[in-house]
């Protein structure tokens, strides 16, 4: 198994962590953004070929996302939008391959990290954040390679089963 | 009436009771996520189980602590990263020396630097830890594959790691205390020697 709530609940805490670092007027667009395109998106059929690369693109905007809070000059408004917009995009994606709705609504609160995260950015400690995104980066590239792996996942039955 | 205690004493005590805390309880077995073996409680127990690792991933939290700044946030987010690289060897079974002897090694090696206050450039001591970690990811990554749920069990299994990084920097904050230097060497000392035994073992297997 691979789908379920884990994938949407890290795009979300990328998300959440990235949003502390954007200035508090990018907040409510962008969470408007999330809530508008998970709407639309979540009801669209999405092809049962294309999992692997829904799985893909879900691990690399984790990254691109988690990574974002190195920007120097911190997370624009537009930057912030337009993150907001993929995540909702790949996890109503990854939901439609393989997972439920009610798998997004549990993996949905992960955003609200923003709210300690950008506590602790507005008080100069950014790097306790930094750290935590580093975690969330670590477990997406473990889960992009295991794509790549030529054998069989513990999550597909092998040629015993 | 008890005595106030100073605003910066409480915090401290605060901490290290999260730090000795975390070190010594055991996790909660409850919401699997899935049920299934390799789920994310089997990964964030994982680390728990061994006490090698678990000793070489307090040691880098505690020598970050020792250390100072940079060093302090550097060493937990260079030792997830280069466990991940290590992990991705594992996977492929890219051919490593004996990972139980670099294991072993770790534990032996950080202790020291615990228990001697080896003060390394941050590049050095990005290097060692970084060599460490990926034996440590190694080991892991080989079994990641098998897992029933592997990006739960991934995830579980690095967000405890940082936790022990975390109660390493917890424990090291003894540090700030009358005899707290004495206090985490006399720790480290106990890890390095611990560390020797595991690298006899792993010698002798």
């Amino acid at each position: 198994m691979r789908g379920g709530v884990v994938p949407p609940a890290l795009l979300f805490a990328a998300l959440g962590l990235a949003l502390a670092f954007a200035p508090r007027a990018a907040w409510a667009p962008s969470l408007l953004a999330l809530f508008v395109t998970l709407c639309s998106f979540t009801f669209l059929p999405v092809p049962p070929g294309w999992l692997e690369g829904v799985f893909l693109g879900c691990w690399i905007s984790v990254i691109a996302t988690a990574a974002s809070v190195h920007l120097v000059r911190g997370l624009g408004a537009r930057l912030a939008f337009a993150l907001s917009v993929n995540v909702g995009v790949w996890a109503s994606a990854v939901i439609s391959v393989s997972g439920s709705r009610l798998d997004l609504l549990k993996a949905l609160p992960f955003v609200l990290i923003f709210l300690p995260a950008s506590w602790v950015v507005a008080r100069n400690a950014s790097i306790p954040v930094k750290v935590v995104s580093s975690w969330v980066i670590a477990v997406a590239v473990l889960a992009a390679t295991l794509q790549l792996l030529p054998v069989t996942p513990g999550y597909l039955p092998d040629h015993l089963e | 009436m008890e005595p106030k205690l100073p605003r910066g004493s409480r915090i401290t005590r605060v901490v290290l009771a999260v730090g000795v805390g975390s070190l010594v309880s055991n996790p909660a077995a409850a919401h699997t996520g899935t049920g299934l073996p390799g789920g994310f409680v089997s990964g964030f127990v994982h680390p728990f189980s061994g006490l090698d690792h678990l000793l070489a991933m307090v040691s880098v939290g505690l020598w970050g602590a020792f250390l100072g700044r940079p060093l302090i946030y550097v060493l937990p987010v260079v030792f997830p990263a280069m466990m991940v690289v290590g992990a991705i060897m594992g996977m492929f079974v890219v051919p490593l020396p004996p990972v139980e002897i670099g294991i072993a090694l770790s534990v032996l090696v950080l202790g020291s630097c615990i228990a001697l206050s080896v003060r390394a450039p941050v590049w050095a001591a990005c290097l060692i830890v970084a060599v460490f970690a990926v034996f440590h990811g190694y080991a892991h990554g080989k079994e990641l594959p098998s897992a029933a749920d592997p990006i739960s069990y991934s995830a579980g299994f690095v967000l405890a790691t940082g936790l022990l990084h975390v109660s390493g920097i917890c424990l090291g904050l003894l540090n700030n205390r009358p005899n707290g230097v004495i206090a985490t060497r006399s720790v480290g000392a106990g890890i390095a020697a611990l560390g020797v035994w595991f690298f006899d073992q792993a010698i002798g297997t």
